[in-house]
């Protein structure tokens, strides 16, 4: 069994919105699968923090959740993007993306570049 | 916004008490549900399913507390609960607590106290507007003996002429005097005689009515009295039309114009002020000796500094040492703060008395370390438990922290109780100058600094158990009964702790043995007079009665007071020992070389008559006493003291001597005794002294000294003589000579008794804490000392093993102690008399003092531990 990384602290907040993002309406085990599925199981996601992240969002107003009826007759709480959770990706995505650019930059740098 | 919406959430959450409990049990068993049914697809059996998806959850609680992490106010929720927990654990070991509490109420209010005190007179501002600019101007003599920096009236207003540093200069001086007000009996007052800049360096408005003004301080104005709020209080009963009522003062008739509020005391103790209607030429030549009593006050120009200040006093000093060589050629200015004027001579005590606390204090939390970390080893099998269920190292260490500050909390919380007690009381019954009214007293500023030492205790010493439980070993700690021979972690700590705590007490003893030492040397050395069964009673007459008037009331009174059955010997002298009273003269003598300006003899001078020599017991050394005709003798002849006689004529026989004083020759007929508190403290060595007889020179002011074996019956006896004799005259104060004396050791008294409580609640503190721990050691090796015993080893081996355990940080305590001490206990140097900080004598007392408990506090349990069954102690896990 190969060892497994725990999810960067931060970063779990944007995976969850992306994932309801791409599969719209989503129960917590099934983003938790899916996140794992998404990283190429080399993340584990720790329900311990994957609630605890899902209820911020949702006091933040990034997503809401409903009890709704699941596959095999069982009810979840199905949690889904809202309008503001699909900005809040925006922005957060942007702001990753800039983050990513800079530390890009700083690998690629060479000598004569300062020169 | 965001955050604020998600606080208001949390805020809501929290108040309400809404807990997600349902919907995190609904998510996580939907979970398991799931995760369990991809385990039976992968092919496992039902049970084994759940088993692993249960596994792969983790901790149930964990996962409960963070997501309430995220729900609610997390902190402010431990802190409840474990506030909540913390009550219960304290109400489960009520001696634990009350211990803990106990010691450090002790100390917190030992150091409150004294910080009360310091704080009140080193650090708050005194109660005058921009009270730093005020100066105190004294008159110092360039070698030898000062007048307590009293200054003499040319001298002053050479100042008020000369200076460029002053904005408005002050002096007043103490006076007492008959009042009457209304048909009622005259009271003897104390009042203070100022002139009007007085009011310009105090700068504080009176409470009612007005201050006097420059129309009132000038010679033969009509009188106008301020009053003090004691004052005011204790001769009109606080009466609020008092303003404009009419008295009379030393038989004139005064206007009482004012009265000052409460916490005004320049000078404290007098009842009221009067302007003293001084000109700078109504002095004649009295520059140099004579009576000094102005005391002077200047308040500085705005932008001008102390030094500069000093050195513009300086100049002027200068000046008139070059003007008046014969008169001023030996005195010059010097200055200092109002602070350091007030309580500069008090200073040195108070902070040895703050940090006497602070040792105490310390003592006392290292007492409570100490039961905390014992009673943090015997919680770690609670510490395991609690990590096995999830709760994380810093959670469990915030639990131990809110444990200690809530001790800690309580402990300064009773202390501070106890504190404003003591200092209630310390209000009123502190000596001198501290125990004037309103200047002890504590405020927010003191509450506050004592509860953030008492919280900063609590988190200090509630670390060392924190560490302890960090070290905690979860497999080792949960198994019942684990096993352990040999030394256990924090033990060194405990060795430490012992060594801190026996060292401070050292230096404690040793400060309080020094101080009993200083106070017995003041109380038992020779006085040269006999204190016991001695009255004194204060009588003056109005400053400015006729010579003959003077001689016959007094003689008149002395007369009766002869006469009153109980009398065994009575006599007047201007002023008893111990009065902070000052009159020097100077002369030439017939056996020393004359030279012009420069008088050979100064000498302390005391105006006597009466049996006055038999009344106090003072021995008359050679010579004779004065006799009647010598009260009236127009070139009368003097009696010296034998201070006197060693200074000046070290060989030779003084009789038939002479004194020359302005061209007369007065002769020596008789060598008294030194009496100690004449020139000077009741400390200091006797210097010269000069006695006259009363009657020749002018004084108006008396002390009767009666000789009595029933003082109290005697004081009614003599107020009602006097008012026979003159009924516009009052009777001051009628006190046995044992009370002045108890006065004047007040201060080193209170030193030593203060420090010697300190010191013993410091050494019973320390060998709890060394008993507790002593015992702590063998206990915890109970199973190793079966063993021992079981192999073969002695009881007297099992006791020395503990005895040195204890002994060893103990004694490098003992050394290090010492070498504190003798630094520390320099700072006493100032409160000792007869004694050196480093006396060896003291400080092996102090050691036996320390080492005899102490070795009884080790012993015991050493013992206990030698007694052990080895049976019994083999079986006891």
């Amino acid at each position: 069994m190969k060892a497994k990384k725990d999810v960067q602290p931060g970063t779990l907040a944007l995976m969850v919105l992306k994932t309801l993002d791409v599969m719209g309406e989503l129960h917590g085990y099934g983003i938790a699968r899916r996140i794992e599925q998404i990283s190429g199981d080399i993340l584990f996601v720790n329900q311990g923090t994957l609630y605890p992240v899902l209820l911020r969002l949702e006091q933040e107003g990034a997503i809401a959740s409903e009890w709704g009826p699941s596959e095999n007759n069982r009810r979840a709480r199905f949690y889904k993007l809202t309008r503001a959770g699909r900005k809040l990706l925006e922005t957060e995505k942007h702001d990753w993306e800039q983050k990513a650019a800079i530390i890009a930059r700083f690998f690629e740098v060479k000598a004569e570049d300062l020169a | 916004m965001k955050t604020l919406s998600r606080c208001l959430i949390r805020l809501r959450n929290f108040v309400t008490g809404r807990h997600g409990d349902q919907r995190l049990r609904e998510e996580l068993e939907d979970y398991v549900a799931r995760e369990a049914e991809a385990n039976i697809q992968a092919g496992m059996s039902e049970e084994e399913a759940r088993r692993q998806a249960r596994l792969k959850l983790g901790s149930l609680e964990a996962i409960r507390e963070q997501y309430h992490a995220e729900e609610g106010l997390p902190l402010l929720e431990y802190l409840a609960q474990d506030i909540r927990f913390s009550l219960r654990q304290m109400r489960r070991s009520l001696g634990f607590t009350f211990v803990v509490v106990l010691t450090m109420a002790l100390g917190i209010a030992a150091t409150t106290t004294m910080f009360t005190v310091v704080y009140s007179t080193l650090l708050r501002s005194l109660p005058y507007p921009q009270s730093e600019r005020i100066v105190a101007i004294h008159d110092t003599r360039i070698t030898g003996r000062s007048a307590g920096g009293l200054m003499t009236g040319p001298r002053f207003y050479d100042i008020e002429a000369r200076n460029r540093s002053l904005s408005s200069l002050a002096l007043f001086y103490f006076d007492e005097s008959t009042l009457i007000a209304g048909k009622k009996l005259p009271i003897y007052v104390k009042g203070a005689g100022a002139n009007v800049g007085f009011w310009d360096v105090f700068a504080t408005a009176p409470m009612l009515g007005r201050v006097f003004n420059a129309k009132d301080d000038v010679p033969h104005a009509p009188q106008t009295l301020v009053l003090s709020y004691p004052g005011w209080q204790r001769l009109f009963g606080g009466d609020p039309n008092i303003i404009g009522e009419q008295v009379k003062l030393d038989q004139q008739t005064a206007t009482i114009v004012g009265v000052m509020p409460r916490g005004f005391s320049a000078p404290g103790g007098v009842d009221l002020w009067h302007a003293a209607q001084f000109t700078p030429n109504n002095w004649g030549n009295d520059r140099g000796d004579g009576l000094r009593d102005i005391i002077v006050f200047g308040r500085l120009r705005s932008g001008v500094t102390r030094a500069q200040a000093q050195s513009d006093l300086d100049r002027i000093g200068e000046q008139l040492r070059r003007e008046y060589p014969s008169s001023d050629g030996a005195w010059r200015f010097t200055s200092e703060t109002l602070r350091e004027d007030r309580y500069g001579n008090v200073q040195p005590a108070l902070v040895a008395l703050l940090i006497a606390s602070a040792l105490l204090l310390m003592i006392a939390c290292i007492n409570v370390a100490n039961l905390l970390l014992s009673r943090a080893t015997t919680r770690q099998r609670e510490v395991a438990l609690r990590r096995a269920l999830g709760a994380s190292g810093r959670r469990v260490a915030f639990q131990f922290c809110v444990e200690s500050v809530l001790l800690a909390l309580a402990g300064g919380g009773t202390g501070i109780l106890l504190a404003f007690v003591l200092t209630r009381i310390a209000a009123t019954s502190l000596p001198g100058i501290l125990g004037q009214p309103g200047t002890i007293h504590m405020d927010g500023i003191v509450i506050g600094v004592a509860l953030l030492v008492s919280v900063a205790t609590g988190i200090v010493f509630g670390v060392i158990p924190v560490l302890e439980t960090q070290k905690v070993q979860l497999h080792s700690a949960l198994k019942q009964g684990e096993t352990r021979l040999g030394g256990s972690s924090g033990n060194w700590l405990r060795s430490v702790l012992v060594g801190v705590q026996v060292g401070l007490s050292l230096v404690l003893l040793v400060g309080a043995s020094l101080l009993a030492e200083s106070l017995w040397n003041l109380m038992k050395q020779p006085l040269g007079f006999e204190p016991e069964h001695l009255l004194t009673v204060r009588v003056l007459l109005p400053w400015d009665t006729t010579p003959e008037a003077v001689a016959n009331f007094y003689n008149d009174v002395q007369q009766r007071i002869e006469n009153l059955p109980g009398v065994e010997a009575a006599g007047q002298i201007s002023a008893p020992p111990v009065t902070d009273f000052h009159v020097r003269g100077s002369f030439n003598a017939d056996w020393l070389p004359q030279v012009a300006n420069q008088p050979a003899v100064s000498a302390e001078i005391r105006n006597i008559a009466g049996n006055l020599l038999v009344a106090i017991g003072t021995p008359l050394l050679t010579g004779r006493a004065f006799t009647a005709a010598d009260q009236v003798s127009t070139v009368p002849p003097v009696l010296v003291n034998d201070a006197l006689v060693r200074e000046f004529m070290p060989q030779g026989n003084p009789i038939g001597h002479h004194l020359l004083l302005d061209g007369q020759a007065h002769e020596i007929v008789g060598v008294v005794a030194d009496v100690r508190g004449i020139s000077g403290a009741i400390a200091a060595e006797p210097g010269p002294v000069v006695y006259w007889p009363a009657s020749t020179n002018g004084g108006w002011h008396r002390y009767f000294m009666v000789r009595t074996k029933v003082p109290e019956q005697l004081a009614n006896s003599i107020r009602e003589q006097v008012y026979q004799a003159d009924p516009r005259q009052s009777v001051g104060k009628i006190e046995t000579m044992d009370q002045l004396l108890s006065d004047a050791v007040a201060q080193p008294r209170l030193n030593a008794a203060v420090v010697a409580s300190i010191a013993g609640i410091a050494l019973l503190l320390a060998c709890v804490g060394v008993y507790g721990v002593v015992s702590y050691f063998a206990a915890q090796r109970s199973q190793e000392i079966g063993v021992r015993l079981a192999l073969g080893a002695t009881r007297g081996d099992i006791t020395r093993l503990f005895v040195r355990r204890a002994m060893i940080p103990a004694a490098i305590g003992l050394a290090t102690g010492t070498m504190v001490s003798l630094v520390v206990n320099r700072l006493l140097r100032s409160q000792l008399y007869g004694v050196q900080p480093d006396d060896l004598r003291l400080y092996l007392a102090s050691l036996l003092a320390l080492l005899a408990p102490l070795v009884v506090a080790i012993l015991r349990p050493a013992i206990r531990a030698g007694e052990a069954e080895p049976m019994e102690a083999l079986r006891t896990e």
